[in-house]
């Protein structure tokens, strides 16, 4: 008998789960009404990281810290303006910057931000028993890199607290592009240190553990939704529009199309498979990535060490066919490696030099490719361009499957070669093959953290850690050492154009394309700005009409 | 009514040849099956669809003109025609050219990883069963390890160690695939030698091997047979599942899972590239379930000989 | 029976140490690091493994595993930096397990009903549908299955939500996609079930007792046929919460599948070993409550002997 009782319980519990539907986890939660004032709601594809500004390292986490945190200054779209910093001095050489806080700057418990906040944050980002994956955005300071190797001291990094209100930054080179860098980084942001040493390693883990400088404080950061709160002890917030913002994760961006037309989302970024369907309501920006195939010059496979079979694969490529079918046109199809749309000589990079000139034409050259694939076989003693194999590595992603598709179905219909395809994790593309040169050719791409081409040249300097082809050219060395002291900015940038001029005439990789988002954004929500390093969307200043 | 004599009867004598034979025709188990399984109409259906399949995925690919892997940029998201039966899929290769290349993989999968659990398993469970004793224990031990581990993960984790490609996820997937099969063999063997039948046999003197191929497989063959078609499908969908999450075959290859994958993202403005993919999984396991219980039937030696 | 369960939860326990042994030391073998990133250098690389402990010797790591593993502690996540793994499952696991629970219950329960209504209506049109709406459910993949549910019901129709969990019209979609499977086979397995009950001795005696249909049905078929569901059921139950992985992403669930696929990606070895002993921990428990379940049912079981 008893155990029909058990059973009958059993039976029972089962179907009040059911028939009840009050169990819900989170069921308590507001749809994210407009009672709750001015409210803007977006979704982003991959979850944040860490909460942490310090540890940040994805565009997603910079995101949340760029409304969360106030650094030195505010970076909004490229544009600068003063931060937490009234006012600062650059020094002759550009080495030497002096930052005058304001006196008015609050924390959002109330406490005043000082210099000594700056000091004890930027010295965290540096220090190895840290361990931030960006520590190495520390490098422009003087010794950072050093500290950072644990080669030096941390008390020995070029920044110093005068006073409350004055802050003395010492750098490495003279960097053109710090004060922008600073606006625009989280790593940059002031800390507290008896709040970051009263929660030790579970600083950050949730809203609750840490306090805010920036326009916003985090109000929840539970269930895949993070919601953020204007701060009351913001220093301009007579300038923030907002009350609410509310950050989802949706993993999947079809569903997050289908959230925004449902009205649940204000902002959607739309899939690439939906672009072509969606391009007469949707805008567009271009994010700063740029993406390539590096070539392993010092592989096993000796095709790729030779000039000429590099440019063959170069000349090959029809870029334009290669974005229609490897992206249904949604980037552009691109044939250099600094992205055209960072600032250089008052305009744009793309605007001051003309890429077409001196790179691949976008629709190939099959005369061309010939030519130079025939050099290459003459030069290797190869008979039959059969006889050549090379493998291309990529990660397993959806989209990165079908760009090697496409490649793959290219070079081997216009050079006759044979193309294999070898796939792997994220982790290890980026922990093992490409650190670790263990590839022929590899699918990547590169965004700059800084408005300077310097950045995606670095990936070609030889003793760079991101040096990933192992390509070697003095002269290309040369001038990217030679920028990094030369103090007309004008004369630097044509240095750096140089250096991408040398790269691309030795085929060191394979351009591909500048990425695009293409988004749309609910009629009544303005003030939205994008941006192209460290960070996509900022929404600081954004504004929703009441309706 | 006449009286019988003699002379109405003659003798014919001994036909010693004769003398053995049984007048209705001697069938084998198997023929005996196949009799059975072909008057059952829904199984026979499903039969000829898995043959059927089978045929185009040989041949389909090899009588096209299209390449499985050849990209047209003018035929991005072409749709069905007389050009190209199937339509186009986002890079404007010919769906119905990679619907059977799909099929080939899949159906290799689906037989090869369902086939070889089923021996793997039934040999271990076979003779767990049979024998009991220390090897049946420590057999068992390892068994619930391996079964209180969610199959799932050591499958991805198999298929990131050894890598991408056919070989490697069949033995992803038969690493622990086998163990269900184990389980029930086992039980059922230990059932079955419990039985009369093979008690009587035992006392004959008749050696073990005789007794498990004459008394207990034919007795199990049932179960497993329809455990096999349900296999399949499952194999089948295991596969469609890793390549969802990126752990599928290595590309240009296709299969059933990585086009429904490919085709699911459109949805909304393509819809024939999700249809067919789909249409060809859900037939394909419609025909293997409709033969798997019809198999079950057949070779059931209680049913046998009865209609 | 208690000596039963005594026995049950010793090898639970053996089994789980060979779980925790068996992936601590597979996850070493996988190609790749669990610090990646693109712009990650090698410095940074190495002050990050010398702050997780990966700089001692593997052995030692596995013993102070172990030893933080008994205190309930499964360490931090080296991807979601910060974050303990028992903060994440304890957040997302309610989710997982909710959505579960109710597929579960929906599987179950209609499925029964479609088995036995199939199996009294044996050969009629009746029986055919729903053997058709089984095998539907069991050859189409999740992912189809949820995709085409959002998209018609969430949006073309507008009858229910498109995502996120917020109440109980939030959780229809995604426990009918989730269902759809379970409930095939469990209306399949108790259709044949039912029909081979029919033909037994005791049904033919209860009929000739001059039992009502009704009584027959409920009394002696139904609560004989059971047994072959309930057999399935332990490894549905893992299977079912385990398999929430896709539905999760399609309907933006919080639920632990994401963190669960994706730590295997991103080599985030903690959570790839938190995630596996807690669901591992699930399954021998959802495995012992069958058997005890089993027993409870079916009075001709006694578990106890052999």
């Amino acid at each position: 008998m008893k155990k029909r009782v058990l059973a009958a319980f059993l039976s029972m519990a089962m179907v009040a789960g059911l028939a009840t539907g009050c169990g819900t986890p989170g069921g308590g939660k507001s749809d994210g009404d407009s009672a709750d004032g001015k409210v803007f709601r977006y979704a982003v594809n991959t979850l944040p990281t860490t909460l942490d500004p310090t540890k940040g390292q994805s565009i997603g986490d910079n995101e949340i810290q760029h409304a969360v945190t106030e650094g030195l200054t505010r970076n909004t779209a490229g544009d600068v303006k003063p931060g937490i910093a009234e006012s600062w001095d650059e020094s002759e050489d550009g080495l030497t910057y002096t930052f005058h806080l304001r006196k008015d700057a609050k924390w959002s418990d109330g406490e005043p931000i000082t210099a000594a906040d700056f000091e004890y944050s930027w010295k965290r980002l540096v220090n190895p028993e840290t361990a931030s994956p960006y520590a190495f955005i520390g490098d422009c300071l003087k010794n950072g890199q050093a500290i950072e190797q644990g080669k030096m001291d941390v008390e020995e990094l070029g920044v110093k607290a005068v006073d409350d209100t004055t802050l003395e930054v010492t750098l490495e080179h003279p960097t053109s592009y710090f004060l922008s860098l600073i606006g625009s980084s989280g790593q940059f942001a002031p800390l507290r240190q008896d709040i970051v040493e009263k929660y030790g390693t579970d600083f950050a883990a949730t809203s609750e553990k840490n306090v805010y400088s920036g326009p916003f404080v985090m109000t929840s950061s539970e269930d895949n939704v993070w919601t953020f709160a204007k701060n009351d002890n913001y220093w301009d917030k007579d300038s923030i529009n907002l009350d609410k913002c509310e950050l989802n994760y949706v993993e999947n961006t079809d569903t997050q199309l289908s959230m925004y037309e449902a009205g649940d989302l204000d902002y959607v970024q739309v899939p690439t498979a939906y672009v072509s369907d969606y391009k007469d309501k949707a805008d567009v920006f271009a994010n700063g990535n740029v993406d390539f195939c590096y070539i392993n010059s010092k592989s096993d496979n000796p095709v790729l060490g030779n000039k000429n079979f590099r440019l063959a694969l170069n000349y090959a490529l029809n870029r334009n066919d290669y974005n229609k079918l490897a992206n249904a046109d949604t980037y552009t199809a691109f044939n250099g490696l600094v992205f055209p749309g960072l600032q250089a000589k008052g305009t744009t990079y793309g605007e001051a030099y003309d890429l077409n000139s001196y790179s691949y034409p976008l629709d190939g050259d099959q005369d061309k490719a010939t030519e130079y694939l025939n050099a290459a076989m003459q030069e290797l003693g190869i008979a039959n361009a059969s006889d050549i194999t090379v493998e291309v590595v990529t990660t397993d992603a959806d989209s990165s499957k079908r760009i090697v598709e496409t490649l793959q179905e290219q070079w081997q219909n216009a050079l006759g070669i044979n193309v294999k395809i070898r796939q792997v994790t994220y982790a290890d593309i980026y922990g093992k093959v490409f650190p670790e040169h263990d590839y022929e050719i590899g699918y990547g791409g590169w965004g700059s953290d800084y408005d300077d081409p310097y950045s995606y040249l670095e990936l070609f300097k030889s003793d760079s850690s991101y040096n990933y082809s192992q390509y070697e050219n003095p002269e290309v060395d040369q001038l990217l050492i030679a920028s990094q002291d030369e103090p007309d900015t004008d004369k630097r940038m044509d240095e750096l154009n140089q250096a991408e001029q040398d790269i691309l005439a030795d085929g060191a990789f394979v351009p591909l394309q500048a990425r695009n988002v293409y988004y749309m954004l609910d009629d009544d929500t303005t003030g939205i700005n994008f941006y192209y390093c460290s960070l996509n969307i900022d929404w600081v200043y954004a504004d929703v009409n009441a309706k | 009514m006449a009286e019988l004599n003699k002379e109405m009867f003659t003798i014919k004598g001994k036909n010693t040849q004769r003398m053995e034979s049984i007048s209705r025709p001697s069938l084998s188990f198997w023929q005996d099956a196949w009799r059975r399984l072909r008057k059952n109409r829904a199984a026979f259906v499903g039969l000829c669809i898995i043959v059927l399949y089978a045929l185009l995925a040989i041949f389909a690919p090899m009588l096209s003109h299209y390449g499985f892997s050849t990209m047209d940029p003018n035929a991005i998201h072409a749709g069905p025609s007389s050009a190209h039966w199937l339509g186009c899929d986002a890079t404007g290769r010919d769906l119905w050219v990679r619907t059977w290349m799909g099929a080939r993989t899949s159906l290799t999968i689906g037989l090869l990883s369902a086939f070889i659990n089923m021996c793997v398993g039934a040999v271990v469970g076979g003779l767990c069963g049979y024998y009991g004793g220390k090897l049946d224990m420590i057999v068992m031990r390892i068994v619930d390890v391996l079964y209180g581990i969610p199959s799932l993960i050591i499958t991805i984790l198999v298929m990131i160690v050894l890598g991408k490609g056919i070989t490697c996820l069949i033995v992803a997937m038969c690493i622990v695939g086998w163990i269900g099969t184990c389980r029930f063999v086992r039980g059922e063997v230990y059932r079955l030698k419990e039985q009369d039948f093979v008690m009587a046999a035992r006392v004959l003197g008749i050696p073990d091997i005789v007794i498990i191929l004459r008394h207990i497989i034919p007795n199990i063959l049932g179960m497993m047979v329809t455990n096999l078609c349900m296999a399949i499908p499952n194999a089948i969908f295991q596969e469609a599942f890793l390549s969802y999450i990126g752990l599928g075959i290595a590309p240009p290859n296709c299969s059933w899972g990585v086009l429904a994958k490919e085709g699911i993202q459109f949805l909304r403005i393509h819809p024939h590239e999700i249809v067919m993919p789909a249409f060809f999984i859900c037939t394909t396991m419609l025909a293997l379930n409709l033969l798997g219980d019809g198999l079950r039937d057949a070779v059931d030696p209680k049913l046998r000989g009865t209609e | 029976m208690f000596k039963y369960v005594v026995k049950r939860v010793i090898a639970a326990i053996i089994t789980l140490w060979a779980l925790v042994t068996i992936v601590f030391f597979l996850v070493r073998l996988m190609p790749g690091d669990p610090f990646t990133s693109a712009k990650l250098t090698k410095e940074v690389a190495a002050n990050m493994r010398s702050y997780y402990g990966f700089d001692k010797p593997l052995i030692q790591q596995y013993f102070t595993y172990l030893a933080n593993l008994l205190h309930g502690n499964f360490g931090y996540s080296m991807k979601y930096t910060n974050k303990t793994v028992n903060y994440i499952i304890g957040q997302t696991f309610p989710y997982s397990a909710d959505l579960g629970i109710r597929a579960l219950v929906m599987a179950v329960s209609f499925g029964l009903v479609l088995g036995i209504i199939a199996a009294r209506n044996r050969g009629k049109k009746l029986d055919f549908f729903c053997v058709i709406i089984a095998i539907i459910g069991t050859s189409i993949p999740d992912f189809i299955m949820g995709a085409i549910l959002q998209y018609f019901f969430g949006i073309k129709w507008g009858l229910f939500p498109v995502a996120k969990y917020l109440g109980f019209r939030y959780t229809i979609l995604p426990a009918t996609a989730l269902a759809f499977y379970t409930l095939a086979s469990v209306s399949r397995i108790m259709r044949s079930s039912m029909l081979e009950v029919t033909s037994q001795d005791y049904i033919k005696t209860a009929r000739s007792k001059g039992l009502s249909e009704f009584r027959i049905t409920f009394k002696h078929q139904i609560r004989n046929a059971i047994m072959p569901v309930m057999t399935i059921l332990g490894p549905t139950v893992a299977a079912v919460l385990t398999g929430t992985f896709v539905i999760e992403s399609i309907f933006a669930i919080p639920g632990m599948g994401k963190y669960y696929v994706s730590s295997v990606n991103e080599n985030d070895y903690a959570m790839i070993l938190g995630m596996t002993v807690f669901y591992g921990f699930f399954l021998v428990l959802c495995n012992l409550i069958v058997d005890i379940m089993y027993g409870v049912a079916d009075p001709r079981v006694r578990i106890g002997k052999r």
